[in-house]
């Protein structure tokens, strides 16, 4: 079943990079967009047979690939992965669907743009961590070309930064995995199989600080993060909805998956730290973007410093927060998807992103209204304001990881009041003001272009005013989270004594 | 055409256009373009003025001074009805060769509106209608920016005056001890709504001539006999001086009985007492749009003395038009229904098409209004200074420091003077 939603993409991806003759982009747009309704009616079935109380893999689908390796074709879905899984399926329709009616090469565009997907759906699906690898590396060649082919101006260099680093958080992952698998003596890769319970604490202290960094660099954190504003800002509209929207998910994904899932009892104590630079990020996220001049470049900042609240909450590790993670993951894709969005729309009908240029975008006949309205919305879902998606799930971490770690909380507090600043100062200078009567001749926004935007804020919508949707998923699986590593904390001090 | 090398060359910042005037053209390039348009929009704008004068002279005439004018944009088919004295068959001066009666459009547009055939009221209320608002904002500019010249508005301080609206509203609320009791308490409270009527009257005379003048003249286009920017300004040019005197009084009708509150016997003329205080304060003045401009004391963006307000629609900004705080916009909503269609086609083909058509005629109106602005001016020269193929030097340079002071006004940055020399400014 869960096959399904890697396979097709991956047909998908083949039969569009290959088809025959000379066929216009409109249609092979067509076919990709059947491709991905196709992946959103599987992930609505998925989800619809999903067992709320259940927080165990389900779904698992098990055959030996290689033995040898340990590599088993291991698939399963969790209250962790399956709200990203639909995040990356809404995502996708709506990449597809918004662009690309005139882009260049289309068969090889649509053809990464499903690989990706696939790639995504595998890292989210895989129970094997060497599966993990190999789905992680997957989605890394082909967001490499998206860049470099469809990007901007500067788009080599953020491509060649961009692989770089997610080269060097690869290489790793899979150093973490293959020391984790073989010092615990553990007969696969596969995720359940494994026990880092025996090993010393010195070795899974190193262990976990390599996966940390790792997945740290995917998500970002703070100091590892300057890949970030160049792949955003160079990459085309779409590519950057992809990145910011559900692959930066992988890092955090990875973060709970398996620095949490591996080593509950260590986490206790890299936890502090963690929550220190979960801080620092959203700190450092917020500031920096308010001194940005370009709107990209504003949204890009945004992105770190919203991932920081996911660290926060995962460091706590209570089952609030975690719940609160998972949201804030979903939240965070949906907002900055809506954002990107509006800001490419923003650039191709104003043809700058200067914030001392744009003026004026309100204006019902000549600006963009529609665009504007949803960016002050997004904007706002962003800052946190109550009614929207992020302050559902913002608010649940801050609930969830007060009682833990009460000064970092109170600090990301004060960034959400920063990121509600630099927002303001966007949409004041982007939305508000007059039009320039020199310049102002913008062509019309057309309704495939507002359609995604208007998806989206649905969502944003509808999960700010009814959570429950947003957060039934992953609860099971949150409490199960925390009450591994309570066990595990209690044979520590045992073991201690 | 006139030569103009008899001067050297103007040193003036719009020395072009100056030269342009004193040949005999407009302000506005004389390009087939630009003809087409403002002849296009005159129609678009008559239409609805065609409804602005007659409801106006309605309120200043039969409303007056109802404390709860519920339904005084509801004109009644008497006022429809009324004989423009400037056109059918028993004009007092024939401009327009048309009906005399209300415009077929505008009365099938009273009916239909654009959703439809429904009741008077559910077209209101559905605000499926004529923006009478925007003639009762150019009536208060009017009203408000006083002492532009002329003698209307001295008038209506004298005693006299005072007299007749005394009398107007004693009949007016005969039997009606409440708002008599009123009137005896707080006379100037009623006494200054009637100056304000009395301007009701004095916009509604002077759009009842433009209605007729922008119809001729759409007319003429049509018929092939109106083929420049020059002509289509001269026409407005004649067009003034044969009305200059036309009267100008306010007259209201109480059960049945005739009330002169100013009669025609006092020789205010439609040149000096309606057309040019209108051409000063609605296409100059006006008064700060409450979308553009703060009206904070501290922040001096308003200026201190009316006479330096420039507000007007030759300088005001048409592209927040349909923003909140632009009251223009009125005016091109009801413009909009009252399109030809070679408009709408040329529309079509610029910028957003039939999206942003509101921006559009707004750009073209004010095109139009900076040509009658020119016959304006061409008209004061005309008055007062000398013809434009005057042998003597002398005279030539009187003629055109007139028309430098003239266009001084435009030096401000706001002044759109400069854009509407380009075509490209939509």
């Amino acid at each position: 079943m869960l096959s399904v939603l890697i396979i097709i993409p991956i047909l998908g991806a083949i039969l569009v990079g290959f088809f025959p003759g000379n066929i216009p982009a409109e249609k092979l747009r067509k076919v990709t967009l059947a491709i991905a309704v196709s992946l959103i009616v599987w992930t609505v079935e998925i989800a619809l047979k999903f067992d709320l109380n259940n927080p165990h893999w389900q779904f698992q689908e098990i055959f030996a690939w290689i033995p040898q390796l340990g590599l088993t074709y291991n698939l399963g879905v969790d209250g962790l992965s399956l709200p990203l899984l639909a995040l990356n399926s809404l995502l996708t329709f709506i990449v597809v669907y918004g662009y690309g009616n005139n882009v260049e090469r289309p068969k090889l565009y649509y053809s990464l743009i499903l690989l990706v997907n696939a790639g995504v759906a595998g890292a989210f699906l895989s129970a094997n961590l060497l599966l993990f690898v190999l789905f992680y590396e997957l989605e890394l060649i082909p967001i490499y070309l998206l860049i470099a082919i469809w990007g901007s101006e500067k788009r080599g260099y953020a491509a060649t930064k961009f692989l770089i680093y997610t080269a060097v958080s690869g290489i790793l992952i899979l150093a973490g995995f293959l020391g984790i698998t073989w010092l615990s003596n553990s007969p696969s890769f596969d995720y359940n199989l494994i026990s880092t319970q025996s090993l010393p604490l010195i070795t899974k202290l190193i262990l976990l600080t390599i996966l940390l960094v790792g997945f740290g660099i995917k998500i970002p954190l703070v100091p590892l993060h300057t890949w970030l504003p160049d792949a955003y800002v160079e990459s085309s509209p779409p590519v950057t909805i992809l990145l910011g929207g559900i692959l930066a998910k992988l890092g955090t994904y990875g973060l709970l998956r398996f620095c949490l899932g591996l080593f509950p009892g260590t986490w206790e104590i890299v936890a502090p730290g963690m929550a220190i630079i979960g801080t620092i990020s959203v700190l450092y996220g917020a500031l920096a973007a308010i001194a940005q001049q370009d709107i990209k470049r504003m949204v890009a900042y945004s992105s770190i410093g919203h991932m920081g609240y996911i660290i926060v909450a995962a460091a706590a590790n209570t089952p609030l927060s975690l719940v609160g993670a998972i949201s804030q993951m979903v939240a965070h894709g949906l907002i900055l998807a809506i954002l990107f969005h509006l800001v490419g729309v923003v650039e191709t009908k104003v043809g700058t992103r200067e914030l001392s240029v744009l003026n004026g975008l309100m204006s019902p006949v000549r600006g963009l209204p529609f665009t504007s309205a949803l960016l002050i919305m997004g904007g706002m879902a962003s800052a946190g304001i109550p009614g929207m998606v992020g302050f559902a799930a913002e608010f649940i971490v801050f609930q969830g990881s007060f009682s833990k770690f009460p000064i970092p909380t109170l600090l990301c507090i004060i960034a959400s009041g920063l990121t509600a600043v630099y927002f303001v100062i966007l949409l004041n200078r982007t939305c508000f003001g007059k039009l320039d009567n020199n310049t102002a001749y913008y062509p019309k926004v057309i309704w495939s272009e507002r359609a995604p935007a208007l998806v989206l804020a649905v969502a944003i919508f509808f999960l700010g005013i009814q959570p429950i949707w947003l957060v039934r998923w992953s609860e099971e699986t949150s409490n199960f989270l925390v009450l591994k590593s309570q066990i595990e904390i209690q044979s520590i001090s045992q073991y201690l004594k | 055409m006139i030569q103009t090398t008899k001067l050297p060359p103007s040193k003036h910042e719009f020395a072009e256009i100056i030269h342009r005037l004193e040949a005999g053209g407009a302000m506005l390039p004389d390009t087939p373009e630009n003809l087409m348009q403002i002849i296009g929009i005159y129609k678009a704008y008559a239409v609805p003025m065609d409804f602005y004068w007659r409801d106006l002279l309605y309120i200043a005439e039969r409303v007056f001074l109802n404390p709860l004018p519920f339904f005084k944009y509801f004109l009644p088919n008497s006022y429809l009805d009324l004989h423009n004295h400037y056109a059918g068959d028993d004009a007092d001066l024939r401009v327009w060769r048309g009906e005399a009666t209300a415009h077929p459009e505008l009365l099938e547009f009273i009916e239909k509106g654009e959703s439809g055939k429904k009741s008077k009221l559910l077209h209101h209320l559905w605000h499926d209608r004529i923006n009478m608002e925007f003639a009762e904002a150019c009536m208060r500019a009017m009203f408000w920016h006083r002492g532009m010249g002329g003698k209307f508005d001295p008038y209506l301080d004298t005693p006299e005056y005072k007299a007749a609206a005394d009398k107007a509203i004693k009949a007016y609320f005969q039997g009606n001890p409440v708002m008599l009791g009123l009137y005896k308490l707080f006379p100037e409270m009623f006494i200054e709504q009637v100056r304000q009527l009395s301007y009701y009257s004095n916009l509604g005379l002077f759009w009842e001539v433009m209605a007729a003048v922008f119809f001729e003249m759409f007319d003429l286009y049509n018929e092939g006999k109106l083929t420049s920017v020059p002509e289509a300004m001269n026409f407005i040019v004649n067009g003034i001086f044969a009305v200059a005197d036309r009267p100008i009084y306010h007259h209201v009708y109480i059960r049945g009985e005739l009330y002169e509150i100013i009669p025609k016997s006092c020789g205010f003329t439609w040149l000096f007492e309606a057309a040019l205080p209108y051409v000063e304060a609605v296409f100059y003045r006006t008064a700060p749009f409450r979308g553009t401009k703060s009206y904070n004391a501290q922040a001096k963006q308003v200026p201190e003395n009316q006479k330096d307000f420039h507000y007007g629609i030759l300088y005001a900004d048409v592209f927040p038009v349909g923003n909140a705080g632009i009251p223009p916009t009125l005016l091109m909503q009801d413009m909009l229904h009252f399109l030809p269609s070679f408009l709408v086609d040329y529309y079509k083909q610029y910028c957003r098409g039939e999206d942003d058509m509101l921006i559009q005629l707004g750009i073209t109106f004010q095109r139009s209004m900076y040509c009658v602005t020119s016959a304006v001016i061409q008209a004061l020269r005309q008055a007062t200074l000398y013809p434009l193929d005057d042998s003597d030097p002398e005279h030539l340079k009187a003629n055109r420091e007139f028309f430098e002071t003239q266009l001084d006004r435009f030096k401000r940055p706001e002044a759109r003077l400069r854009n509407i020399q380009s075509q490209d400014y939509r």
